[in-house]
């Protein structure tokens, strides 16, 4: 639950708005009042088109995020295993980071076209890295002193990767999940306004070419929810399968 | 019997090269407790640590004369717990499924008891003091009913009170299961205390060998312990002939 301060900011923010939009210093056109907008999502929602809209955006978060982490936690495990192969790739990994996936997008269009899978693609570029990160620097950082003590016990390899490594590397894997989640929706977002026919994105484009500025705040408003809400999934399974985590989380703000 | 024969372990520290143990030749035999006394950066940790086989040695080499596997319990220097399990899950981390669940419920139990932390079984690292962190990790070497136990300075964050008590039962455990113990400290009492053999260690040398015959438990205030304290001391603080000479650089630094 969310805690009565916060409760109080929001509304604060809320009033903020209204008297802003009520005062006619700003015109309606450009910032239409919150009763405006609920009126709106109100009237979205009841059409079923909202519905629609964000089935179609989850769904490609859900799969790209899915894909992302079958793609990145192999390849992150592998890395760690062979020193070589890591210096060997590293550097063009290094490259590719800095490239935004937005900067991609060009590409993933005349390569993917502009269906389902440009998207996903989009997502996976934009969350690989943070997921891919998260996972590395985990093992990296695993303390030799703790391997010493499964050394002793007689552990072989593979206990050594699963009763030491992996639970060390947890709280950076966490860190790395939670904010390739963030990343992947932000990148959806962006590609669904510049190439699409469905999803919030498109949702939020169209109503500007429509000058409906108040279905544009009111996908805004989705798009923030929904963000909060996967995050509050992600935390709320961590803290009741890793309860001893719950400290290492605040650093995957991003 | 585990036997060193010249070994020696060097590292390399940027382009020098560090000696951290230089031709030890030692003889452990089977069910003896020896003492390992020395300052500061003298090469116990390491010697334990080519013991415990964590670590290859330079030169030299070990041996074990027994035959089949050997169960081998280390305490470290620090705690080393693992901090997403629980006191429980600590003691029982090297069991691993090679026992049905009661009988490691069991043995951790009864290893928890020893060390007095019966009630802390369900407690995490992080809220453990220093001592009662070092008193896990004596628990979950001794759970693992080791025929070589390796103890690294284990008692140097203990309370005298506590200390006197684990020294007694580390004693009594060995009275009754006759492992094979080296126990490193930097206490010359403690060394006199436990040890049958004391050795004393300097600048990775051996440079003494004290023989302790008395029997256990010994009380630290006798005449007899003190003559062992005395006479290691007097080995340790004396030059050395054996002990290397000072590095140019320290030389010099004298010279002028
Ligand atoms: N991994 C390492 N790399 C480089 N030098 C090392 C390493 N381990 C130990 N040394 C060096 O070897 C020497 C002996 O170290 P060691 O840890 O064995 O000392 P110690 O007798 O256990 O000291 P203390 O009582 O302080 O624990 C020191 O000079 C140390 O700097
Ligand atoms: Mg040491």
């Amino acid at each position: 639950m969310p805690r009565l301060s916060t409760l109080a900011v929001f509304l604060a923010a809320l009033a903020l708005w209204h008297l802003a939009s009520n005062s006619g210093l700003v015109s309606t056109f450009l910032l239409p009042s919150p009763r405006t907008v609920f009126e709106t999502l109100i009237e979205l929602a009841g059409s079923g088109v909202l519905a629609k809209h964000t089935l179609v955006s989850l769904r490609r978060v859900v799969s790209g995020y899915l894909l992302a982490i079958a793609i990145a936690v192999p390849c992150a495990a592998l890395f760690s295993l062979t020193p070589a192969l890591r210096r060997l790739i590293e550097p063009l990994l290094e490259f590719l980071r800095q490239v935004p996936p937005l900067a991609m997008m060009p590409l993933l269009i005349l390569w993917l076209g502009i269906g389902e899978a440009q998207k996903i693609g989009i997502i996976v570029l934009s969350c690989f890295f943070p997921i891919f990160l998260g996972v590395r620097g985990g093992i990296a950082a695993v303390d030799r002193k703790l391997i010493d003590v499964g050394t002793v016990c007689g552990f072989s390899r593979s206990e050594i990767m699963l009763r030491i490594v992996l639970p060390s590397a947890l709280p950076a894997i966490v860190v790395g999940l939670r904010i390739g989640l963030g990343y992947s929706w932000r990148a959806l977002v962006g590609a669904e306004l510049i190439a699409s026919s469905a999803g919030l994105g498109y949702m939020i484009v169209d109503a500007e070419n429509l000058a409906r500025t108040d279905i544009v705040l009111a996908g805004i408003l989705v798009i923030g929810v929904l963000g909060l809400i996967t995050d509050h999934l992600l935390r709320d399974l961590i803290q009741r399968k890793a309860p001893w985590l719950a400290g290492d989380l605040e650093m995957a703000r991003a | 019997m585990l036997e060193a024969h010249h070994l020696g372990k060097s590292y390399r520290l940027g382009d020098n090269e560090v000696t951290a143990l230089a031709d030890v030749s030692l003889t452990f035999p089977r069910g003896s407790i020896t003492t390992i006394v020395g300052r500061s950066g003298c090469g116990k940790t390491t010697l334990l640590r080519l013991l415990a086989g964590l670590e290859q040695p330079s030169s030299g080499e070990l041996r074990r004369s027994e035959g089949g596997p050997q169960r081998i319990g280390v305490v470290f220097q620090e705690a080393r717990l693992m901090p997403w399990l629980d006191v429980a899950g600590n003691v029982a981390f090297g069991l691993r499924r090679r026992l049905p669940p009661e009988a490691i419920a069991e043995r951790s139990r009864a290893a928890l008891d020893m060390v007095g932390l019966s009630a802390f079984a369900e407690a995490m690292p992080g809220q453990l003091s220093g001592g009662m962190a070092q008193r896990v990790a004596i628990a979950r070497a001794l759970v693992m009913e080791p025929d070589l136990l390796l103890l690294d300075e284990p008692f140097a964050a203990l309370d005298a009170f506590t200390r006197r008590a684990m020294q007694n039962e580390l004693i009594a455990i060995w009275q009754r299961k006759r492992p094979t113990i080296v126990f490193v400290t930097h206490d010359v009492e403690e060394a006199v205390l436990l040890g049958e053999h004391v050795l004393e260690l300097e600048r990775g040398r051996v440079v003494g060998h004290e023989p302790v015959a008395l029997p256990f438990p010994r009380d630290p205030t006798t005449a007899e312990v003190n003559d062992h304290r005395r006479r290691i001391l007097a080995k340790l603080t004396a030059p050395s002939p054996a002990s290397a000479p000072l590095p140019e650089a320290a030389a010099n630094a004298i010279a002028t």
